[in-house]
């Protein structure tokens, strides 16, 4: 069982979900949302926010949304597909032996995303992106608790994706909106403190089914964040994660 | 050259996303880089491949040349309208 955390604050992003009020009534009650979107991020110099996409600016909406006045810590970003888009516009012009946008290439690396929020505020904590598939929130949340438990005071995680672009949509399916929530973590061993686990074999908590219309496993863990349930397990090949708060 | 400086600023706001801007807004003879525009070294590989593009300039990588040609719209439509092979 790792470090104990508490969330301090949060945010996130979807079009048309745009303050914690409005998530909670829909975490709560899913509907479908549209696909299409974009926040202000007005947060963010004009100078540097022209060279942040779709994708990376509601990320970066969701981590001004919850940084706010905080101080600087450090910050994980973690995203399951990240700025595919790029990569297909990139591989598109290489295979027409087009030049490259040295803009878009020095943007397609997993971390730019964070970079841009790094350059932008200054702040030169620790930042890292993860990406580690179906399993990428608890991947960023194990990172968090190891920081946290190495003495860190507080810890940001932000975790964003959209739908995967075309000509690779077929691979998955699992993101249909874009989306992007963050929060700001710290140490706690209290009444409220949430604890994440990892076990292998068979579960011995009663199995209950995904609706057919189940949120990506990223909103679930956001669901159980912030909603006060006492515990959720996210099945991931042979692994059993475990999230759990002892009220 | 009046005309070529417009479409200059133009290219300038499309390809580096000064979606803030417009083409009045541009002194011509203000410099580019870190003053004025406060454009950076990927602006200017940037801006490089679309002068490529439209003009069929081909810039060398001699940087103090660059440097020179870089400096404002106005030196870059002097470069243009001396180095162009395309209409």
């Amino acid at each position: 069982m790792m470090m104990g955390f508490s969330v301090q604050r949060w945010a996130a992003w979807a079009p048309g979900l745009v303050n914690p009020a409005s998530w909670e009534t829909w975490l709560a009650t899913p509907h479908p949302l549209p696909a299409d979107g974009t926040p202000a991020l007005s947060a963010m110099p004009a100078m540097m926010r022209r060279r942040v996409d779709r994708l990376g600016r509601i990320a970066l909406q969701a981590a001004y949304d919850t940084h706010v006045d905080a101080p600087d810590a450090p910050v994980l970003f973690a995203s399951r597909y990240g700025d595919l888009g790029r990569s297909v516009e990139l591989l598109t012009q290489l295979a027409r032996s087009e030049p490259l946008s040295p803009t878009s290439f020095s943007l397609s690396v997993h971390n730019a995303i964070g970079a841009l929020y790094s350059i932008a505020r200054g702040d030169t904590s620790s930042y890292s992106a993860i990406a580690a598939g179906e399993e990428t929130v608890e991947a960023a949340f194990t990172e968090a608790c190891g920081l946290l438990s190495d003495g860190v005071p507080r810890v940001m995680v932000v975790v964003y994706d959209e739908p995967v672009p075309t000509p690779w949509e077929h691979f998955s399916r699992d993101v249909a909106f874009p989306h992007a929530w963050a929060c700001l973590l710290s140490a706690s061993t209290g009444a409220d403190a949430i604890r994440l686990g990892c076990a292998t074999g068979p579960s011995d908590a009663p199995v209950t089914p995904e609706a057919p219309d189940a949120l990506p496993a990223d909103l679930r863990a956001l669901r159980f964040l912030v909603s006060g349930a006492s515990r959720w397990e996210h099945a991931a090949g042979p692994r059993r994660w475990r999230w759990e708060r002892h009220a | 050259m009046l005309e070529l400086e417009q479409e200059i600023k133009r290219l300038v706001i499309e390809t580096l996303n000064l979606e803030d801007l417009k083409p009045e807004d541009i002194d011509p003879a203000a410099p580019l880089f870190v003053e004025g525009l406060g454009l950076d070294s990927i602006d200017a590989l940037e801006l490089g491949l679309a002068l490529q593009k439209s003009y069929g300039v081909v810039l060398a990588s001699d940087s103090k040349e660059n440097r020179r040609h870089f400096a404002s719209v106005r030196a870059l439509a002097d470069f243009v309208s001396t180095h162009r092979t395309r209409s």
